[in-house]
């Protein structure tokens, strides 16, 4: 599997949480090839059951969330400006004239607006999702007709190739799901020491909502959630973030199980596969932390990959982390039989 | 006339290093008499089909608002600086491109990361890194060098009822309405100044209007437009799908009253749109042109333009063509002056 272009498809869908269809869409199509029976539930999560030849195999859960941050109509004012609520937790400093695209009965595209600095009473302030509006150049009759409250609304970023490394948009968590449907390439499917549960979840930025119920459905005795983390950044601090390239993240939280996070550590060590430990001391912020509270109880572990920018249109990733990602899902599930 | 403007404004020309743009209107204008002065101004001469009391000029700038890069990190980031006014607002979460089409993009450490004073604090230029994804200083100097510019990289569209969406429509589509002047059987001879440098101080227009010592100039450009959601009354300044706007005054010229006059009247007898600013703000190339050698009659024709030196400029392609229907038939009602 060609890990750039797969996330080149991935990051070209669109899915704001709780209105992932097409990102879901992309991605189901991907599983297939490797699960036929993939389908998607009615949460809007993508999952497959691939199964182990040995009926006495645990059940692990790979999980990454199909859903983007993104912004929702709430409005459309008397000039045909549309107010906007945040689905997810967006960077505010980044929206001032940026270009977006509002999925109404088609997609239609505008530019965010607020006061400029002559009216702004403090410019040095950002504004709040509250202060903004999208600009889609219709008075509100004819943004009626395309346009209801309910609406998502991206920001329009590129897949960009910079050096050694991809910006794009939704890198968070579309290179999760790149990396599971790596790992599912890298493994013989008919050598599983476990029965695989994918699961690409919805609503992972509202909430961790979209994987409850997948979860219970499913009923994993464990799981991995594959996440992005903090990539080093110049102003950011070094024992909160990891260098980019230094390969997978592997989660040691109190909300995790330490025996995962340590035959993680071990394994990617045996195979050499290039790691650093990401200590979460409480929970982690992920999908792991519904998973492991599901049922009667689900033994967890975060694998993550740095990323540079969270929760901008630049997400900025390195492929050599997916590809690392991948590998050690897939030594981790695949078992010793499965070289 | 919308591919067009789309295709002009994608062109890069950070002030001081307009030569794509220059290039781009050399070969695609048709004129008598072409020269690049010293600066790089692209002064133009076509001759009309009579000859005007009064050497008119008219003037639009080829540059647009960038980036420098000023220093590179030993972890191969790039320091830089606006090139012009820029709101840093508009440059963070965003992706740049440099000339020899190395793309980078900016940002900070992750808002989850940021406390809660840092989250609410609009960014500043020396907080902010361009990363092209070097990881060494060396690597990054093999696609950039110190000194070298870069443009917002964004995407362009048409959207809603007929307006345009792009990067550098400030001060492109006046550059484009000269263009079309020139290539189309003009009245009257007259001189166009295709300026350099307007964002950093109008100094290209200096030298131009120096060199041109036109008796009457007509600065052809994009203003400010605030009518946006939140703003009412005056605070709006002027709007779009209004027309062409006449100014009175700005921060930089208070413009010559018999023209704002005579440019009204002749727009509304035409029946071409028409408004005048409701704010003394912002200024251009007229307040260098009208303190020119003995002093010269200068009017500002203007398309309305909102989020002006953003990557997402926004104008109606309408207001541009009642702005292109004035500036020829401006050239008629001055050369009779």
């Amino acid at each position: 599997m060609d890990i750039k272009n797969t996330l080149r498809l991935l990051t070209g869908a669109v899915g704001v949480s709780g209105a992932e269809k097409s990102a879901a869409d992309t991605a189901l199509e991907l599983l297939k090839k490797y699960a036929p029976d993939a389908g998607t539930d009615s949460s809007g999560n993508v999952t497959a059951l691939i199964r182990s030849g040995d009926p006495g195999a645990k059940t692990l859960m790979l999980d990454a969330h199909i859903d983007q941050i993104g912004f929702i109509v709430t409005y459309i004012d008397n000039d045909g400006f549309l107010k906007i609520g945040s689905c997810g937790g967006p960077d505010m400093k980044i929206m001032l004239a940026q270009s977006v695209t509002v999925h109404g009965s088609q997609d239609i595209r505008g530019v965010v607006s607020t006061l400029p600095p002559h009216v702004s009473p403090d410019h040095t302030k950002v504004a709040e999702v509250g202060e903004l509006s999208v600009d889609i150049g219709m008075t509100r009759e004819q943004a009626e007709k395309i346009v209801s409250p309910g609406d998502r609304v991206t920001v329009n970023s590129e897949f960009r190739e910079l050096s050694g490394m991809i910006s794009a948009p939704s890198v968070d968590d579309r290179s999760g799901i790149c990396a599971i449907l790596a790992a599912l390439d890298m493994m013989d499917l008919t050598k599983l020491r476990y029965n695989l549960a994918v699961c690409f979840s919805a609503q992972e930025e509202t909430g961790e909502r979209g994987v409850k119920g997948a979860a219970f459905r499913l009923q994993p005795d464990e799981a991995i959630a594959v996440d992005v983390s903090f990539g080093r950044t110049p102003d950011s601090a070094p024992h909160e973030t990891a260098e980019m390239g230094s390969g997978v993240m592997i989660g040691v939280s109190a909300a995790l199980d330490r025996g995962m996070s340590e035959n993680l550590r071990k394994l990617a060590e045996a195979r050499n596969i290039p790691h650093t430990m990401e200590v979460m001391p409480s929970t982690t912020g992920t999908n792991a932390d519904s998973i492991a509270v599901s049922r009667g109880g689900v033994k967890c572990c975060t694998l993550s990959i740095p990323i540079r920018y969270m929760h901008t249109p630049i997400e900025t990733v390195k492929l050599s982390d997916i590809e690392n990602t991948a590998r050690l899902i897939a030594a981790y599930a695949g078992g010793a039989d499965n070289d | 006339m919308t591919d067009r403007i789309l295709e002009i404004c994608a062109l890069d020309g950070t002030s001081g290093d307009e030569s794509a743009v220059r290039e781009y209107i050399k070969s695609h204008i048709n004129a008598d008499d072409v020269t690049t002065d010293n600066l790089g101004n692209l002064l133009v001469f076509k001759k009309g089909r009579k000859t005007p009391k009064n050497r008119i000029m008219f003037a639009a700038h080829m540059d647009e608002v960038g980036f420098m890069v000023t220093d590179i990190t030993e972890d191969g980031f790039l320091r830089f600086g606006a090139v012009g006014g820029v709101d840093p607002r508009v440059v963070l979460g965003r992706a740049l491109r440099f000339g020899n089409g190395t793309p980078g993009v900016v940002g900070t450490k992750a808002v989850h990361q940021q406390s809660a004073d840092e989250r609410r604090k609009a960014p500043d230029f020396p907080d902010m890194l361009i990363d092209i994804g070097a990881s060494s200083r060396d690597e990054a100097e093999k696609l950039v060098k110190r000194g070298d510019c870069a443009v917002f990289d964004s995407d362009a569209f048409v959207f809603g009822d007929g307006f345009i969406k792009s990067k550098a429509i400030d001060d492109r589509a006046g550059c484009l309405i000269m263009m079309d002047m020139i290539n189309g059987d003009p009245e009257y001879d007259a001189w166009y100044a295709f300026t350099v440098q307007e964002e950093i101080g109008t100094r290209g227009a200096k030298a131009a209007a120096f060199t041109v010592a036109p008796d009457i100039a007509v600065v052809l450009e994009t203003t400010t437009a605030c009518d946006i959601a939140g703003s009412s009354g005056d605070k709006r300044v002027c709007e779009l799908g209004k027309g062409c706007v006449v100014s009175f005054m700005d921060r930089a010229t208070i413009y010559d009253r018999g023209l704002y006059q005579l440019a009204r009247e002749t727009a509304d007898k035409l029946g071409i749109p028409n408004q005048t600013k409701t704010l003394i703000a912002g200024g251009n190339d007229s307040g260098a042109i009208h303190v020119s050698r003995g002093g010269v009659r200068t009017c500002a024709l203007s398309v309305p333009t909102r989020y002006l030196h953003s990557p997402s400029c926004v104008a109606k392609l309408s207001d541009i063509e009642a702005t292109a229907k004035l500036a020829t038939a401006v050239l008629s009602a001055f050369a009779e002056l």
